[in-house]
């Protein structure tokens, strides 16, 4: 499968980076083909400017600020996320690109008054997301997993109908120890080689 | 009361802008002192640094960065975020301010391994908000930005009453839909 780590994490040393590395390895030890969008490295700017809201609606003008970036998500099958949960959510620079690459047009159909909206994106078969949250599962359960649910029911919508996906958490993390760091890293392997 | 608003929209001629201007209209309409922040014109940097990161759980230097803010938030009774739907959640901007604002020793604090809430001062929290797709949608979806206010806001400022006014449907809401929100926006920031 062709898949597409989307990572964001602003320090190399973090376990966000181990767990990038491992599914990395994983994923291409099972035969996929991977690339690797890692934002912060990048220096992606994740607020939409105002040119870009204006043309937000407008085929063609709204994919040239992100043309890159909608080549990676229309080449990948995976899209395979790897990002720290901040306030229940997605770190704001992962927020960002999702703002402004899933654009209308391209990456979906616009609702009419007869029809609902339409996914575009049905190369992609896979969303894949692997987290950390310092909250535990209950509190994360309580409050409803806000970041879990804008890729993988959000984010869905865009893709092919039976889109499978994939979530898996280190839970309270600021208590975590050597060992539940190892056993996790081990699931995000075993994760990673089911995906082929 | 001290009114602290938070919006979030980069086009000046957008509906949300004119939610924006309405909301303060009101506000100040009723007597109520507002610090408006426009995140966009503002420039906020809704980036978490690596040295902001690395420097989260020390209170009170993880706030040097983002002091003017902090001093904002503390100092007001009251929250009103103003800011479309963006995927089934903040734009960016707003999900940084969150990021990067709402710290350790600032919005919660950490007693033992466990997080108590830090925003007692704060009497109400509402957001102002539009939505793309149909109530049902995002129902179906899990309401991610709702549940960020009504559960997480709601949890962190315990004695804050919260309100969420929302627009679904923005792709097809004519003008009267838009004026009527107007309306019940303009009439519970009155009654705020």
């Amino acid at each position: 499968m062709r898949v597409l780590v989307v990572y964001c994490h602003p320090c190399e040393e973090s376990f966000n980076r181990a767990i990038r590395d491992v599914a990395i390895r994983s994923l291409e030890e099972a035969g996929n083909e991977v690339r690797l969008l890692d934002l912060y490295a990048i220096g992606f700017d994740p607020a939409m400017g105002p040119d870009e809201r204006r043309e937000y609606h407008t085929p063609h003008a709204n994919e040239l600020p992100v043309a890159e970036h909608l080549e990676m998500v229309q080449w990948a099958e995976v899209l395979f996320f790897v990002y720290p949960t901040w306030w229940f959510g997605l770190p704001a620079m992962l927020k960002g690109w999702c703002d402004r690459v899933f654009v209308p047009h391209s990456t979906f159909v616009m609702p009419t008054d007869s029809q609902p909206m339409g996914p575009k994106l049905t190369n992609i078969r896979n969303l894949t997301i692997v987290t950390t949250c310092g909250a535990t599962w209950w509190v994360s359960k309580l409050v409803g997993e806000p970041g879990r649910r804008t890729i993988l029911r959000g984010l869905r919508w865009l893709c092919h109908p039976k889109c499978k996906t994939n979530y898996l958490a280190h839970y309270k993390m600021d208590t975590s120890t050597p060992p539940s760091r190892a056993r996790f890293l081990s699931r995000v392997e075993q994760l990673a080689r089911l995906i082929t | 009361m001290r009114v602290l608003v938070l919006y979030a929209h980069p086009v000046e001629t957008s509906f949300c802008a004119a939610l924006h201007a309405r909301t303060v209209a009101a506000l100040e309409a009723a007597g109520h002192e507002v610090d408006d922040c426009d995140l966009y014109a503002e420039g906020f940097d809704p980036l978490l640094s690596r040295e902001e990161r690395i420097a989260y759980h020390d209170v009170p230097e993880n706030r040097q960065t983002v002091a003017p803010h902090v001093e904002r938030l503390q100092s007001a009774e009251a929250l009103v975020l103003v800011f479309p739907v963006w995927n089934f959640g903040f734009p960016a901007i707003l999900k940084g301010y969150f990021d990067r604002v709402f710290l350790p020793g600032v919005s919660f604090r950490m007693e033992g391994g466990v997080v108590r809430p830090h925003l007692g001062h704060l009497r109400r929290v509402c957001a102002v908000t539009t939505y793309g797709g149909t109530r049902l949608r995002a129902w179906l979806a899990g309401d991610p930005p709702r549940r960020i206010v009504k559960r997480v806001l709601r949890a962190t400022a315990p004695r804050a009453g919260v309100r969420y006014h929302a627009l679904y449907d923005m792709n097809r809401a004519d003008d009267a839909a838009r004026r009527n929100f107007l309306e019940r926006v303009d009439r519970a920031m009155r009654t705020i």
